[in-house]
């Protein structure tokens, strides 16, 4: 994917992470964490142009759940309210094994995509999100046996590394799907010679969606929407909406940039036209 | 064992929640959920080794 991309008019898929496992309420009382609340969020970026929701599941205190029925039951909420979405399940977790981190993988039907962390990510002063190639290959091998795509996550560029490796172990169908996280600690420094950088390191066909967190998610959507790749933005990687003011909703994240995308005039996916990007189904 | 300085509270003076969430006594402060995990010592996971928090509080 390229600036040629953004001149040949190729349709934009908007990603809104809606929940997060890391933040909740405490840091923006407008992030959806029951079941109802993240298919209320859902059904209202979709209305605002999103195709794709990436899914956390929270229990009702908003700590973090792994459990199948608690994903069963935000899809549930999900369809009822926007059916043709795109649904992504998290399987990331920090401190938590890998059989927890296979039940996003087991609702009725499978979701569509599943993220796949490529590697570890320092949290807090004493902790690691470890991401071992162990647990990729275990975590890939359920969603190729379950037909989901994985969207790979990169928080550095290492991890394009990593992806390489992953692809001589694993045969993932085309095209791969990589996300580029930036930001701080772990995270690639969010400069845009990295950004370019990056993207010119990804496999040959890869597409990319572009996260970056807190201040730097509208700086680096428009980068992306501008060399041709996709965009993720949502409370879980941003709770404001400028400095100082907290974002009102996920919705309110997603309609600013894909305000951004028509004054650039790139157009913006439909669910199905981010099918047919992905090779979806 | 979960963190001594956990308790489960509604509302401090800037928050009010519906529901009874984890709060450090250490910092004074609703947790972060990913932090609560913690807290509780859920998983692989120890307050006295990887909470910054409790560490401070007990000069460890």
């Amino acid at each position: 994917m390229s600036y040629q991309s953004f001149l040949d008019g190729d349709p934009a898929i908007v990603t809104a992470a809606l929940t997060g496992g890391i933040h909740g309420k405490e840091a923006n009382p407008n992030l959806p964490e029951t079941p109802e609340e993240i298919g209320e969020a859902a059904a209202a970026c979709r209305e605002a142009g999103a195709s794709v929701v990436h899914v956390h599941a929270r229990e009702d205190d908003g700590e973090r759940s792994f459990s199948t029925e608690r994903f069963q039951e935000i899809d549930d909420e999900i369809r009822a309210r926007a059916p043709d979405l795109v649904i992504q399940h998290s399987t990331g977790a920090t401190g938590a094994p890998d059989e927890k981190r296979l039940q996003p993988l087991r609702t009725d039907p499978a979701p569509e995509m599943a993220s796949l962390d490529m590697g570890p990510v320092n949290r807090y002063h004493h902790l690691t999100s470890e991401n071992t190639r162990a647990t990729v290959d275990t975590l890939y091998d359920e969603m190729a046996e379950r037909e989901i795509k994985p969207e790979l996550e990169l928080f550095n560029g290492g991890q394009v590394t990593e992806t390489y490796q992953l692809l001589e172990r694993r045969d993932l169908a085309d095209p791969v799907h990589a996300t580029l996280i930036f930001g701080s600690g772990s995270l690639t420094r969010p400069t845009p010679e990295n950004f370019l950088a990056l993207i010119h390191d990804l496999p040959e066909g890869a597409t990319f969606n572009t996260l970056g967190f807190g201040p730097h998610q509208l700086p680096f959507a428009t980068m992306g929407l501008l060399f041709g790749g996709h965009v993720r933005v949502g409370l879980e990687d941003n709770v404001y909406y400028r400095r100082g003011e907290l974002a009102q909703s996920n919705a309110q994240l997603v309609e600013r940039v894909v305000s951004v995308a028509e004054t650039l005039g790139r157009p913006v996916a439909t669910p199905d036209e981010a099918r047919d990007v992905l090779n979806l189904g | 064992m979960a963190c001594p300085y956990l308790e489960y509270r509604d509302a401090d003076e800037a928050h009010s929640f519906d529901t009874e969430r984890a709060y450090c006594t250490a910092v004074d402060a609703f947790v972060q959920p990913m932090r609560a995990d913690i807290c509780n010592d859920r998983y692989d996971l120890h307050h006295e080794t990887d909470c910054e928090f409790y560490r401070e509080a007990e000069g460890l």
